[in-house]
Order: C-alpha cells, then sequence, then structure tokens
C-alpha cells in the first residue's frame, strides 16, 4: 500500500474596494488587487503555517529516507510570496532540493478555464505554471511532472481527455461515492472515453480526518494521534491512499495549539513503522501503478462543498451573470494583447471570486463566510463586477486607439 | 392563558411598527386559543377586533395621535407637554381598568408595549402581583439625538420593575440593558411579516400612477418612513444625487411625513433633483403594498433603526432592499444588501448595483423569499408565549385567596 500526500497550497489575489465613484488609475493590476490586505494575508499565514510546516516536514525528509510528499502550488501563490514573503519561497526550494517532493501541474491562475469554450487560455495557463515553477527552481530542468491537478479538483471525462492530450499520466479527482459505487478509492482508474490517463482519487474520509476532524472535540475519534492514523492507513486493501489536503491545515485551520504540528512530526515515522506501508509521490504512483477499473463522470466533480460540483463558483445568477462576462472580455483581451491587461484579465480568473458570491445557506455557508474578506456574497458580487465593468471599458477604450 | 395587553394604537389607527406589531401578535396568540384584552387610548370610531378572543378595550378620556404630533427635537415646549399629559392620563385610567377587569376575571399575565404604557403597567401589575412583561420597539436613544429625560425615566422604570423584558432585536436589547435593566431579563424576540398580505400580489405594474409621477421607464427607488433624522432622509437623498450623476433615469419616492419635510424638499431643489424625486407624503397601507411591488429597489438607511419591519414588508413583496447595519432586521436577514448609513458614496454604488445587474437583483429576490418564509408572526407568538410563561413561573402570582388544601 502506496501512501501519497499531496498538499494545495494558494492564496487568492484578493481585491481592493473598487467602487463605480472611483477614477481609474493607470495600471489596472494595481488598482484592482488589495497589495496591503494581501500582504498581510500573505505574512501571517506564512508565520503561522508555510515556513513551520515547511521546517516540520524537511526534518523529516532528513531523517526518514523513505518519505515523500508532493505540493501543487499555484502560480498567484508563488508570485505573492515572491513578493510578500520571500523566505517562504526559500523553504519551497529546500524542499524541493531533497528531490523526494514533487510540485505538481496546475493552472497558474487556479482558475475555471479548462471550463472555457476554446481550451488555449486553460494551456496557456498550465504553461505558465511550468514556467515559474521552473524559474523558481521547484521543478528541476527537463523535468515535467506526470500528473495534473485541476483547479479545486475539478473533473468530468472531458477534462481527463483534455489534460490526457497535454501528456499527463495521471490526474487529481475527488473520490465521491456515486462516481465510484462498491468500488474503493484505494486503486487507480482510467477514465471512460480516454485512453491511458489514471484518475487518482482523492480518500476524502481519511484526508478530511486530517483536515476538517482534527480538532474536532466531537467527534469521537478525537484527539488523533499520529500512530493511530497509521495503523488506520496500514489496515486498508488496495494498491494507495490519496491524502490530498489544503496546506493551511497546519497552523492556519488548525491552530497550533491543537497538536497539528505533533501530529505531522511523528506521522512519517508511525508510517515507517508498518512495512507494508510506503511513500510514493503522485508522478511516480501515475506511472508505475495499474488502473484497476474505469470510472465514468460524465458531469464535472470537484472536492468543494457538499455537492461535490461547480456550485460553489456557478451555482446562482450572480455567478453564472459574473461568470458570462468574465469568458466574454476573452476576445478582446486576445486582441488587444496587452501584457498587463491580460494578466489583470487573468487574476480576475481566480475562482475564488465566485467563491466568495456563493449563497448556499447551509453548513457550506460558514466555509464560504470563514475565507470572504467581504461582508455578504453580494458586496462580493458588486466588487468584482465593478471592477469587470471596468477593465472591459478599458479595454474598449484602448481599442479604439 | 389571559393576556391583558397594554398598547397604544391599532389598525387602522396607527403610526409605526408598534401597531403592526400589536396587531399581527394579539391575532396569532387569540389563533394559538389565548385570551386578550387589548387596551388602547380612544380612537373615536367603532373597532372591528379581528378574532372572538380579542377585546378591544378603550380607555375614556385620552383621544390623540400618537407619534405624528410628538416633537423628535425635544422641544417638548409645543407637543410635548399635551403628549406628557396624555400618556400620564392614558396610564392612571388603564391601571385602574386592568385591576378591575382582573377582579372579574383574572388575568394570568399583563404585557406591555413601550414607555407609553411602562406606567399602567407597572401600576396594575404592583396591584394584582401579576407578573409583567413589557416589549421595547424602541428607546428614546433610538428615537432622538436629544433624550428627553421625562421619557427616559419612564422607560427606566419599566426595565427596572417588569418581570422578563422583550426587546425586538439585539440592537434593541443593548438599548435596554443601557436603560439599566438586569442582563437576566430581556430576552429578544424578533417582529415578522405575513407574506400573504405582500406576497400573493405577484408584480401589478403600477403604470398610470407611476408615469403620472414621471417615472415611466425609469427604475424606482423607494424610501418609507417617517421623515425624521433616525430614518435617515438626508442621507438617501445624497445617496440618490451620486446616483442619478452615473444614471439619470432613477426616481426617488420619498414615502412618509414628518418634521424633515421641508428641510428634504428644499435639498431636493438645490440638488437640482426635482425630475428624480416624488415626495409621497402620508401612504395608506393599501398604497404600500402597491408601492413596495412596484418599485425596483427598497432603501432603509436609518440611523438607529430597533427593528425594520418595512424592510420585510418590501421583502415579502419580492422587492430587493438596502437596509443599514444599525438596524435589528439586518440581525436575522440574509437575503439583504447592507450599508453604513454614513457612508453615502457605497450606499450609492450599492443602489446603482442592484438596479443594473438583473442577476443580483434575481439572486437576492429569491433569497429573501427564504428570509421571509422564516420570518413569520407566528413565531414572534410563540417566541412571546414563552416568556410569557417563564415570567409566570419566575414571579407567580401572589394569591390572596387562601387555597384550601385536600
Amino acid at each position: 500500500m502506496q501512501v501519497c500526500f499531496y498538499f494545495q497550497v494558494h492564496q487568492p489575489m484578493r481585491l481592493a474596494h473598487f467602487s463605480v465613484f472611483d477614477g481609474s488609475p493607470s495600471s489596472p493590476c494595481d488598482a484592482y488587487f488589495d497589495d496591503n490586505l494581501n500582504r498581510g494575508i500573505m505574512q501571517k499565514v506564512a508565520n503561522k503555517c508555510y515556513i513551520p510546516t515547511n521546517k516540520i516536514l524537511l526534518e523529516a525528509l532528513e531523517r526518514n529516507q523513505n518519505m515523500k510528499i508532493a505540493f501543487s502550488t499555484t502560480g498567484v501563490f508563488l508570485e505573492q510570496a515572491e513578493k510578500f514573503a520571500p523566505e517562504v519561497i526559500s523553504s519551497f526550494q529546500a524542499l524541493a532540493k531533497t528531490g523526494r517532493v514533487e510540485f505538481l501541474s496546475e493552472t497558474y491562475y487556479h482558475s475555471l478555464s479548462s471550463l472555457f469554450t476554446d481550451k488555449s487560455e486553460f494551456t496557456e495557463q498550465i504553461a505558465l505554471h511550468q514556467a515559474k515553477l521552473k524559474s523558481l527552481g521547484l521543478v528541476p530542468e527537463g523535468h515535467k511532472p506526470a500528473v495534473f491537478r485541476n483547479t479545486e479538483a475539478m473533473f468530468s471525462n472531458d477534462i481527463a481527455y483534455l489534460v490526457e492530450r497535454l501528456g499527463y499520466s495521471g490526474i487529481m479527482a475527488e473520490g465521491i461515492d456515486n462516481v465510484l459505487g462498491w468500488r474503493a478509492p484505494t486503486y487507480l482508474y482510467s477514465v471512460h472515453q480516454t485512453s491511458k490517463i489514471k484518475a487518482m482519487l482523492r480518500h476524502y474520509k481519511l484526508s478530511d480526518d486530517i483536515g476538517y476532524r482534527f480538532s474536532a472535540k466531537w467527534w469521537n475519534e478525537y484527539p488523533l494521534t499520529a500512530d493511530k492514523y497509521a495503523r488506520w492507513l496500514s489496515h486498508l486493501q488496495g494498491d494507495c491512499v490519496n491524502l490530498f489536503m489544503d496546506y493551511e491545515t497546519f497552523g492556519e485551520h488548525h491552530w497550533e495549539d491543537t497538536g497539528i504540528f505533533g501530529f505531522l512530526r511523528a506521522l512519517p515515522d508511525e508510517i515507517s513503522k508498518h512495512p507494508h506501508l510506503s511513500f510514493a509521490t503522485p508522478s511516480e504512483l501515475a506511472i508505475a501503478t495499474e488502473a484497476k477499473g474505469v470510472i465514468d463522470v460524465p458531469n464535472i466533480t470537484s472536492w468543494a462543498d457538499m455537492e461535490r460540483d461547480t456550485s460553489a463558483w456557478l451555482g446562482n445568477d450572480m455567478q453564472k451573470a459574473a461568470w458570462a462576462e468574465l469568458t466574454a472580455l476573452e476576445g478582446p483581451i486576445k486582441e488587444l494583447n496587452d501584457p498587463e491587461y491580460t494578466r489583470a484579465w487573468r487574476h480576475l480568473q481566480n475562482s475564488d471570486h465566485l467563491y466568495y458570491c456563493c449563497t448556499k445557506s447551509l453548513s457550506d455557508q460558514d466555509v464560504h463566510n470563514y475565507f470572504s474578506p467581504y461582508d455578504s456574497p453580494f458586496d462580493a458580487f458588486i466588487n468584482f463586477m465593478n471592477v469587470l465593468q471596468d477593465l472591459k471599458s478599458r479595454v474598449h477604450e484602448r481599442m479604439k486607439k | 392563558m389571559r393576556i391583558a395587553m397594554l398598547g397604544w394604537e391599532y389598525p387602522p389607527f396607527k403610526s409605526g411598527g408598534l401597531g403592526v406589531h400589536c396587531f399581527e401578535l394579539t391575532s396569532r396568540l387569540a389563533q394559538m386559543g389565548h385570551s386578550i384584552d387589548f387596551y388602547m387610548p380612544v380612537v373615536g370610531q367603532p373597532l372591528p377586533s379581528p378574532h372572538s378572543n380579542i377585546k378591544l378595550i378603550e380607555v375614556a378620556e385620552t383621544i390623540l395621535k400618537p407619534y405624528l404630533s410628538f416633537s423628535k427635537k425635544g422641544q417638548r415646549a409645543t407637543y410635548g407637554a399635551s403628549l406628557a399629559h396624555a400618556v400620564q392620563l392614558y396610564n392612571q385610567q388603564v391601571a385602574k381598568m386592568v385591576i378591575e377587569n382582573d377582579k372579574k376575571t383574572p388575568y394570568d399575565v399583563i404585557h406591555g408595549h413601550d414607555w407609553l404604557t411602562v406606567k399602567g403597567a407597572c401600576d396594575a401589575a404592583h396591584e394584582t402581583t401579576l407578573p409583567h412583561v413589557h416589549t421595547f420597539h424602541s428607546t428614546e436613544f433610538d428615537r432622538t439625538s436629544y433624550p428627553w429625560d421625562f421619557v427616559l425615566d419612564i422607560e427606566r422604570q419599566g426595565a427596572g420593575q417588569s418581570t422578563l423584558l422583550i426587546a425586538v432585536s439585539k440592537r434593541t436589547r443593548e438599548a435596554v440593558l443601557r436603560l439599566g435593566a438586569d442582563h437576566n431579563k430581556v430576552r429578544v424576540v424578533y417582529n415578522g411579516v405575513d407574506a400573504a398580505k405582500y406576497g400573493n400580489n405577484g408584480k401589478p405594474h403600477e403604470t398610470s400612477a407611476i408615469s403620472r409621477m414621471g417615472g415611466q421607464g425609469k427604475k424606482i427607488v423607494l424610501f418609507l418612513g417617517r421623515l425624521t433624522e433616525q430614518k435617515g432622509p438626508v442621507q438617501f437623498l445624497h445617496a440618490a444625487k451620486k446616483v442619478v450623476e452615473k444614471n439619470p433615469n432613477v426616481l426617488f419616492l420619498i414615502a412618509g411625513t414628518g418634521e424633515l419635510m421641508p428641510l428634504l424638499i428644499n435639498m431636493t431643489i438645490e440638488m437640482g433633483m426635482q425630475n428624480n424625486v416624488r415626495f409621497l407624503g402620508f401612504v395608506s397601507e393599501e398604497d404600500q403594498k402597491r408601492i413596495y411591488s412596484a418599485c425596483d429597489l427598497y432603501v432603509m438607511p436609518s440611523t438607529s433603526e430597533p427593528f425594520g419591519i418595512t424592510a420585510l414588508e418590501a421583502m415579502a413583496s419580492g422587492t430587493p432592499v438596502i437596509i443599514s447595519k444599525t438596524s435589528g432586521v439586518s440581525e436575522v436577514v440574509k437575503a439583504a444588501v447592507r450599508v453604513d448609513f454614513w457612508d453615502i458614496k457605497g450606499m450609492a454604488a450599492k443602489m446603482l448595483a442592484v438596479l443594473s445587474y438583473p442577476s443580483l437583483k434575481q439572486t437576492m429576490v429569491m433569497l429573501e423569499s427564504n428570509d421571509v418564509s422564516q420570518l413569520t408572526w407566528e413565531r414572534t407568538a410563540r417566541e412571546t408565549q414563552d416568556v410569557y410563561s417563564e415570567a409566570m413561573k419566575l414571579s407567580p402570582r401572589k394569591s390572596t385567596i387562601s387555597i384550601p388544601s385536600r
């Protein structure tokens, strides 16, 4: 049984408060994004999570020569870390140097560009992300990750087909019960209507035991210890267990005083105590492990909310309207071909902007509120649309000249 | 339960949320099987009771119009003195009547509303030893920037002497605590809305009325409330000016009367907004319903709003609402867009957004119907009944007749 850890690292570039009454300064990116807010959050999370967790993992990797892990870091995250907390970049570089830490492929802008009608934007954003990883030395020269992670684990037959054509051997997806049926997420699967790409399904129960339940006092397994968790892993049947979670789980979602760091420090050693458990990176798994069946996912799945679909971003009328405006700008932006404008438009594609406009009423709303810098989804929508309208009118003005 | 309820106004003779609340509360309590004697000043016309369990009792010698004639600036020389006198007279009379009626058929609880009935309720409760529940729909702190000691003293008496207190929102609870109430004694019970009264209207297009006002082809934004500082009409007008700078195709309706009317009319002319603003004056209940449906947006910019029932009424009419953060209703609704009453630019920007983006309006209206379905008067009545029961347990009536033991 191979244990595959992958951590998602992302921070959105949050928008500035942008009123229709504000004049337009010269550069769109300067006007649209709130540097102070983004700096503050990046530095806070760096201190609470990125720096201490990277240190724990580096020590564990040095201690335990069999250990392997993977990250997926968005371009938006890397860009902001370089600008606001460069020590975070160097600590990731130190992890990369061990040779046992893989950095996966995804879209630079944490976007929903896989849903665009024309897939060239999607492809370009993946290339931009690759270039960023290379320029920071996070992936070795000449190396290409074999596994792709789409924004928020969005997945379908079509997306898998697209990703396969881009040359990937594996793609991350949520291990949803109604996709799997009686089958277990502890195997790799082929995807309907594709030839060889393998779907790597998140074991949501075991992943969420750490990601969500670790500090939950109501949970009957509380407190979770590393030896108990390793024992659970050792009891699993199958080829591999995919434990995917937000990196901010460590120190940010669960604060230091919950004991999360102690848990993480002890976990690799506890896993190594079980002889039939071993570590693998996603690329190693995707290349070396055989698929054990075929899954058929005609509709898009994701790892978000209870619904595990796209409703967190495209569920209500506001989100659909914002999305329509955003995608309608593609033509003009490409025609104008001004790097500054293209960059602003791509940052607006960050799925978080749409996520803040979500109006679901159930328990998920609390999660949306927790992450949102806005008072309400309406405020999020109004601000986003104000920015989008400004960009639109500027693009049209520039094109007239 | 048999309830002696002391009020001040009752439909159709009402000027604010207090009257609506008393009508809906007594109706729902009556449907739940309780019997209510509702005491109020003489209105001079026959009053139909909405339910056989409700007896409307007019208290002699106090004919007056409640709030409208009351100066809000603390200038008690003109109207204030007469109001003070009328309140005093009403309270003396009502206490006597409650005590007498209790002797004939005993009550279980006395329930008073606002400062206007504090003395009568306290006196009757003292004499009869009945538990006394008192609801604050607002306090003097909300109504004016210049609190009047005469009123504050009465409110303090109510806050101190009642068995239990009901505040219509958390922010009103804070005000009641400022009056000196024991924090263990104040319960929050929110107001509701009768969606059937508003919801079934569909969206009748009041084209003729609107076009007479110059609103044909324009978006309509409504302000509805007393024209006093507390309701924020001045901020509304300033924000309207900003909206018109960006979109001249908007008509602002200002419904209601009050001491700020002359100022607001002058402001409108000075701003050159006469083509974009209409003053409707006092609006009947029936017309209110029509206007809610006909407008594209309702704005409640109150500087201090203990609750704000009109926001729920607009929501029940399928109209998106923008409400100030300093309102009780903003504590319970999910669907509204919130603003700071002092943030004129922000308010204008949000008005423009609701008028410009159909998707925003649709999403708000859809979620508003969820809010409205939760906030019923049945819920208000149930929670009020729970406060009665709690008060009866907390302070059982001292029996003057000794019950022989078996």
